[in-house]
């Protein structure tokens, strides 16, 4: 198993990054290489992703739940399933602070990724650093969306305005 | 200079291999080169987790792939009792998982389609769903009191599988306790695979109509496997057949039944089709046979002068998932307990505990007696940490504590009796012929310089030749091996072995045996074997036994045909029998050498013109029980150059002196030499099989696990020395795996002793170029 974390601030309040990460519709496209996706509840949806790791190429299927942990401030994702004879065990922890005076919100995150199968093995060494590009690539899609958020709520603000 | 194999008397000369022709051609019939009609093709489903429960498999959508015939799950197995097969090791092991997996690439279902394609692709649509257990890969976790218990079908709740030991604890420790000097060093033999260019692979082909299965199987041991299909299927032996066509390498990895062979047979037998089945590069490294796979610890106790007193050792067998191990019943560790090699120990205690782990299962005897290689290795490793702590020259500290040549036949004190052997001719041959004092004072050079040169020695001893039936056997068959020798009228002969080779070239030296005791030329004598319905019951090729025991047999053999012939001879001359001779190349009356009549002769006169009341023919068959073991030996010495920036060990020379007893053939014991000396380097130099802590495979390819080829390989320089054994038809030993179990310790012994002005007393193998670049960078060596 291999443990990644991190943290970053966005601009934008507590409130909207919780609705965001509740939202599959919004969360589930921030996968890399996503190429399809199913929605069953507020809480569940599939993906299918595109993976490559050293000569393995293929897609893989994901089961995708979200736990909420505390209303508003802390929740999980569990992302598990595979393809092509390999599978994936992801479970990520995500935690949402305010910043002061209203810069926005801190949002931190660990994320315990197990590989299994031809990918962890033919992958060899290349699956530790490309399991961390993708979980942080995770990560950066859910800021940039928030971040694209912002400026289209505040484009909208304006045109009311 | 290889010779004719027309040639009469052909023991001895280095006669051209009769097979070579069409491997070199490229017109060898190996398994996948055989095509039946209506074959089907399967593939196997493998876990991608290392521990797991299995809580649900859905086949429909890989039914949905046109040309799907069948889809076996361990369900459907558990239905006929074929769910779990016996090891050879005596313990059980999953053909498709039921439950559980217990190791990644685990079989978990079986697909059988009308194409490979086909076959291969609906695999990719078996659904199962796993949930994940905790995973445990190391032995020494495994045998924590809070390990997960991996085997939970058996009845100890336990990783522990088994405790064996060999010689005196008590005497031993007395000794120990009152040497002068004791030095103690961990040795890891890593977990390494056979490996053979040809993976394995089988076609069950079931005949509905005549109810007999014939089984096509790259296997080195072919009546074991009909025996044990018998036992395991309930088909009746008689109406199996089983067929070894040219083998592509062996080196121990096909003498186990594998899960993929009993999941083509029950589709074959579900079918009424012949099913194939080949195995991928990766399913052969990552779930078939492995070897070594040792954790070891050795003791020696000693006095000031470097005189060997006492040994200890204790080691932990990592054995994956099942102990699968290919070992003689009564030998868990196998002939493990050889560890005191060639120095006269007054005691020694060997333990050994094997461990589940959640890795693939083996333990096969790779180019080895059964573990003899994991011991030669640590006893010759561990004889140079005693020289250096001595502070005494390892070629010195070897002849002082040699067992001496009038010692033999000696009793080992762990209950071997060696043979025969004489060490110290052997080993002085070695240093003389690479100059050993000219090295050392060229290493005192260059080390002045700061360069950094080592010289290896390994002086081991092999035990070989599997078996005396009063000790071995596998699954309860003793360990004898036969042969059975059919003269035609023209005297030309077919020979058929209990054995059955893999490259080691069988066809041309039991034809010159044979050659030899008939009076005819190796060409004269057809040697086929592999096939159960034709050749006579053995227990087939590995460990080297093949010369010492069907060799004898075919000599037996002979010799029995001899004593027939001398009659016919006897008839022929017209005089008595004690008046016939028998010159090595014909019968003659005694004194009067010109009157003779050859083997072709007699032959003719075997089906033709015989005396009164004689039975017609000339044929014999014999099955031969070695009265013991042979024990070849040898002298190598590696002399390696490290680059003092990259760390890269370049092997400069490396000197094999074997001494195998008589040789039948020397251009083949050289090929042979050849061959084990390369796979040595690799295992020293390139070659292990890691896993991660999640149990996943980290060198199931080549691209990871790493095969030399000539670019990689040194240039070897051999020699020998003949020490018959005493016991054998014609003095033979055996040599195959003698240079995969002597050189390894040649190998590292010599980059110790390079790295040894550091302080270096050990590294563990490989020797990967990182490994001594980061003692360099320790040191101030290199930045």
């Amino acid at each position: 198993m291999k443990t990644y974390s991190g943290d970053f601030t966005i601009p934008v309040s507590r409130d909207m990054v919780w609705n965001f990460l509740m939202d599959p519709h919004k969360v589930g496209p921030c996968l890399p290489d996503l190429l399809s996706m199913d929605v069953s509840d507020n809480h569940h949806f599939r993906a299918k992703v595109r993976v490559g790791v050293g000569p393995i190429r293929g897609a893989f299927d994901l089961a995708n739940s979200i736990t909420v942990e505390e209303e508003g401030k802390s929740a999980s994702m569990s992302v598990k399933g595979g393809g092509m004879g390999s599978g994936v065990d992801m479970n990520a922890n995500m935690l949402l602070e305010d910043l002061e005076e209203e810069q926005g919100t801190l949002l931190k995150w660990t994320c315990d990724v197990v590989v299994s199968g031809p990918i962890a093995t033919i992958g060899g060494r290349l699956i530790d650093g490309q399991a961390r590009k993708i979980t942080e690539q995770v990560f950066e899609n859910i800021r940039n969306a928030l971040v694209s958020l912002k400026s289209e709520v505040a484009v909208t603000n304006e045109e009311a305005e | 200079m290889a010779i004719n194999q027309c040639e009469l008397r052909p023991m001895g000369k280095s006669i051209h291999r009769k097979e070579d022709p069409r491997f070199i051609r490229g017109q060898g019939r190996y398994v996948d080169d055989i095509v039946l009609p209506d074959m089907l093709y399967m593939s196997i489903v493998r876990s991608p987790y290392a521990h797991a429960k299995i809580t649900g498999i859905n086949t429909d959508a890989a039914y949905q792939v046109p040309g799907v015939k069948l889809i076996i799950t361990g369900e459907d197995l558990e239905k006929m009792k074929l769910a779990w097969i016996p090891t050879m090791a005596g313990d059980v092991q999953m053909v498709l998982a039921t439950n559980k997996v217990l190791y990644q690439y685990q079989e978990v279902a079986a697909v059988v389609a009308e194409t490979r394609a086909a076959a291969v692709d609906a695999a990719q649509l078996v659904e199962v769903e796993y949930e994940a257990l905790p995973v445990v890969v190391d032995p020494f976790r495994a045998l924590q009191p809070d390990a997960p218990v991996l085997r939970d079908d058996r009845e100890k709740k336990s990783n522990h599988i088994w405790h064996w030991e060999a010689g005196d604890r008590e005497k031993t420790e007395e000794i120990f306790q009152n040497a002068p000097v004791v030095v103690s060093q961990d040795v890891r033999f890593q977990r390494v695979h056979p490996s053979p260019l040809e993976p394995c692979g089988c076609i069950a082909d079931y005949n509905k109509g005549t109810g007999r299965l014939t089984w096509y199987v790259t296997s080195q041991a072919p009546h074991a496997h009909r025996t044990v299909l018998a036992m395991v299927t309930g088909l009746p032996e008689h109406k199996i057949h089983v067929i070894s066509p040219d083998v592509g390498g062996g080196f121990g990895n096909k003498v186990p039944v594998y899960p993929g062979y009993v999941c083509a047979i029950v589709a074959s037998l579900k079918l009424g089709q012949p099913v194939k089945w080949i195995e991928t590069r990766t399913e052969n490294i990552a779930s078939t046979g492995f070897a070594r796979d040792y954790h070891m610890k050795a003791e020696i106790a000693a006095d000031e002068n470097g005189k060997v007193l006492g040994l200890r050792v204790k080691t932990i067998a990592d054995h994956g998932a099942f102990d699968a191990a290919a070992d003689p019943t009564k030998f868990p560790a196998g002939l493990f307990s050889i560890v005191t090699g060639s120095y006269d120990f007054q005691q020694a205690f060997v333990e050994v505990d094997g461990v589940y782990t959640n890795k693939a299962p083996g333990g096969v005897a790779y180019r080895c007696s059964f573990r003899v290689t994991e011991a030669a290795y640590l006893i010759e490793r561990t004889m140079d940490v005693l020289a250096r702590r001595l502070n005494m020259d390892p070629a010195e500290l070897r002849l002082r504590n040699f067992i001496k040549k009038e010692q033999f036949p000696y009793q080992s004190p762990t209950g071997w009796t060696y043979d025969s052997g004489d060490y110290e001719q052997t080993f002085k041959l070695a240093l003389e012929k690479i100059g050993y004092h000219e090295l050392r004072k060229e290493q005192a050079e260059k080390r002045a310089r700061g360069e950094l040169m080592g010289i290896g020695i390994s002086t081991f001893t092999e035990v070989v030749g599997a078996g005396p039936s009063h000790s071995f056997d596998i699954m309860g068959i003793k360990m004898f091996d036969s042969a059975e020798i059919r003269v035609h009228p023209t005297g030309k002969v077919i020979a058929r072995l209990g054995v059955r080779h893999q490259g080691q070239g069988h066809e041309t030296t039991f034809a010159q045996i044979i050659g030899e005791e008939l009076g005819l030329s190796a060409d004269d004598v057809l040697v086929e074997e592999g096939d159960t319905d034709t050749a006579p019951y053995g227990l087939g090729t590995y460990a080297s036994r093949s010369t010492p025991t069907a060799g004898g047999a075919a000599a037996l053999c002979a010799r029995r045909i001899r004593e027939k012939a001398k009659k016919i001879a006897a008839h022929l001359l017209e005089v008595g029998e004690e008046d016939v001779s028998w010159n090595g190349e014909a019968f003659e009356v005694k004194g009067l050498p010109s009157r003779k009549v050859t083997m072709g002769e007699v032959a003719l006169a075997a089906y033709t013109n015989l005396p009164e009341g004689m039975e017609p023919g000339l044929e014999a068959t014999y099955y031969y029980d070695p009265p013991n073991l042979t024990f070849p030996h040898g002298a190598y010495i590696a002399v390696v150059d490290i680059d003092t920036g990259t760390g890269a060990v370049k092997v400069r020379r490396f000197l094999a002196v074997d001494d195998c007893g008589n040789v039948i053939n020397p251009m083949i014991v050289e090929g042979q030499v050849h061959g084990g000396l390369t796979e040595g380097f690799a295992i020293a130099f390139m070659q292990d099989i890691p896993f991660d802590e999640d149990g996943n495979c980290l060198a199931p390819n080549w691209m990871d696990y790493l095969v030399p080829t000539s670019l990689d390989s040194p240039h070897w320089e051999t020699d020998r020395t003949v020490t018959p054994s005493p016991h054998h038809p014609i003095g033979a030993k055996g040599v195959g795996e003698s240079p995969n179990v002597g050189s390894p310790a040649a190998f590292v012994n010599a980059v110790v002793d390079a790295l040894s002005p550091f302080g270096v007393e050990h590294i563990d193998m490989p020797i990967f170029p990182w490994k001594v670049w980061e003692i360099l960078r320790k040191n101030g060596v290199t930045e």
